[in-house]
């Protein structure tokens, strides 16, 4: 009889081995619990080293300048723009595009309650190129064009209330309407050309038989990119962002990173209850990134403007976050300057601290 | 008594409805109604409220577009 046979021999009989040892003692039933432990751990310890390697940057308050005209006080500030030198404000409330420098100094207004040339009703969008200043002027339904001073240059009249504005270069603005839901196959994104010429219209609003459900499904918000392409972020129920050509054709869709999360919202009214999930408050995109603010619960149950930022790289992943001093309601972001309207309709300059 | 104090707070209801929304003077069509009510949704849409907040004004923007019709 040879040695192994000799052991089994001497053990028992093979069909019921005895129980086999692993080192130190250890049973083989041990040892494999422990290298499910063991591996549990490290897949633990792998997914928070992949938490840690979002960075958290700090964003600092740059003290601005101290205004004392009357007109540098923003009532209704809906939109920000940004050019080399300067911040343009499109202020609902007084009719206005106030411009400031970029360190918070006001310079001029112009534009005043009407329905002239050079005057404004409830402008909401602004977008500057070229020395060109492009306002939505929402209750008028037009587009209004001035140049750098605020002399007014002409304009169109629009077949919706113009939401906001953006210039895709010399006489090609982008801009945004939102559907009333009194007929289907309304569009969100409309693309006009020189002399008001419409050159494309797309992005079909969503349409349901709740027409609250739907006004929320399509807000959007629009972020320019490089070469007139643009990008659209859903507030909410999306967690894709889409990016155009300046054509208007659908380049790709990008989804976001889940530790940018939905923050869910019970609607109130008829019907089944049903789920908005809150996604992007506010949007911006600076040097290839995204800028998303997440939407923050306010007063219980409520969805509002928040203070973090997500800074989301071109396929989606979360590169760090940005935590502001104070809830923002929109934003531009330039270098390491974020220009921002507060809670209180107050521009606010912060510096992000890498 | 429990259904008069009701009958009293729907009636005070409506009335303050009523009141507190602009009178559609005599002569407006439903074009002007309609226009309106765009209006109010896009101030409403502009409000930077939070959104349950928007979602109550924007029903205060149909009641009005009721009413707007109803006293054509």
């Amino acid at each position: 009889m040879i040695e192994a046979e000799r052991a089994l021999a001497f053990e028992g009989p093979p069909c019921r081995p005895a129980k086999s040892t692993v080192g130190m003692g250890m049973t083989r039933r041990a040892a494999e619990a422990m290298v499910v432990i063991l591996s549990l751990t490290v897949a633990a310890a792998s997914g928070g080293a992949k938490e840690q390697a979002v960075e958290r940057w700090k964003a600092v308050e740059v003290a601005a300048a101290a205004n004392e005209a009357d007109e540098a006080l923003l009532g209704r500030p809906l939109s920000l723009a940004l050019d080399a030198e300067c911040l343009y404000v499109a202020d609902a409330q007084d009719c206005a595009v106030k411009v400031f420098s970029k360190d918070g100094r006001f310079l001029r207004a112009f534009g005043r309650k009407g329905r002239g040339p050079g005057e404004l009703t409830f402008p909401s969008g602004v977008s500057v190129v070229g020395g060109r200043v492009y306002v939505a002027d929402k209750l008028n339904y037009r587009i209004q064009i001035f140049d750098g001073e605020g002399k007014p240059r002409g304009g169109y009249p629009v077949p919706f209330a113009p939401d906001k504005v953006f210039a895709m270069g010399a006489e090609t603005l982008l801009i945004t309407g939102n559907p009333t839901g009194r007929r289907a196959g309304e569009m969100l994104l409309h693309i006009y050309g020189d002399a008001g010429r419409l050159r494309w219209e797309g992005l079909e609003a969503r349409s349901s038989s709740d027409p609250m459900y739907d006004t929320f499904r399509n807000m959007i918000l629009v972020c320019p990119g490089e070469e007139k392409d643009f990008y659209v972020v859903f507030r909410s129920g999306d967690r894709t962002i889409l990016r155009f050509a300046g054509t208007g054709v659908l380049r790709g869709k990008t989804p976001v990173d889940e530790r940018h999360a939905f923050r869910p919202l019970d609607m109130p009214f008829k019907g089944p209850k049903k789920r908005l999930l809150g996604f992007c408050w506010a949007a911006a995109r600076d040097r290839g990134l995204f800028y998303l603010s997440a939407p923050e619960p306010v007063d219980g149950k409520d969805l509002g403007p928040g203070r973090r930022l997500s800074v989301i790289d071109k396929d989606g992943r979360l590169q760090a976050v940005v935590e502001l001093p104070c809830p923002v309601h929109r934003f531009v972001v330039e270098e390491d300057r974020v220009f921002a309207i507060d809670d209180e309709g107050g521009l606010r300059i912060f510096e992000i601290v890498r | 008594m429990k259904k008069l104090a009701i009958l009293a707070l729907a009636g005070l209801v409506l009335v303050s409805a009523a009141l507190f929304f602009p009178m559609a003077a005599a002569g407006h069509d439903v074009n002007e109604c309609d226009r309106d009510h765009r209006d109010c949704r896009e101030n409403v849409l502009n409000m930077d409220a939070p959104w349950y907040k928007v979602m109550i004004f924007l029903t205060v923007c149909d009641i009005g577009l009721g009413k707007c019709i109803l006293f054509m």
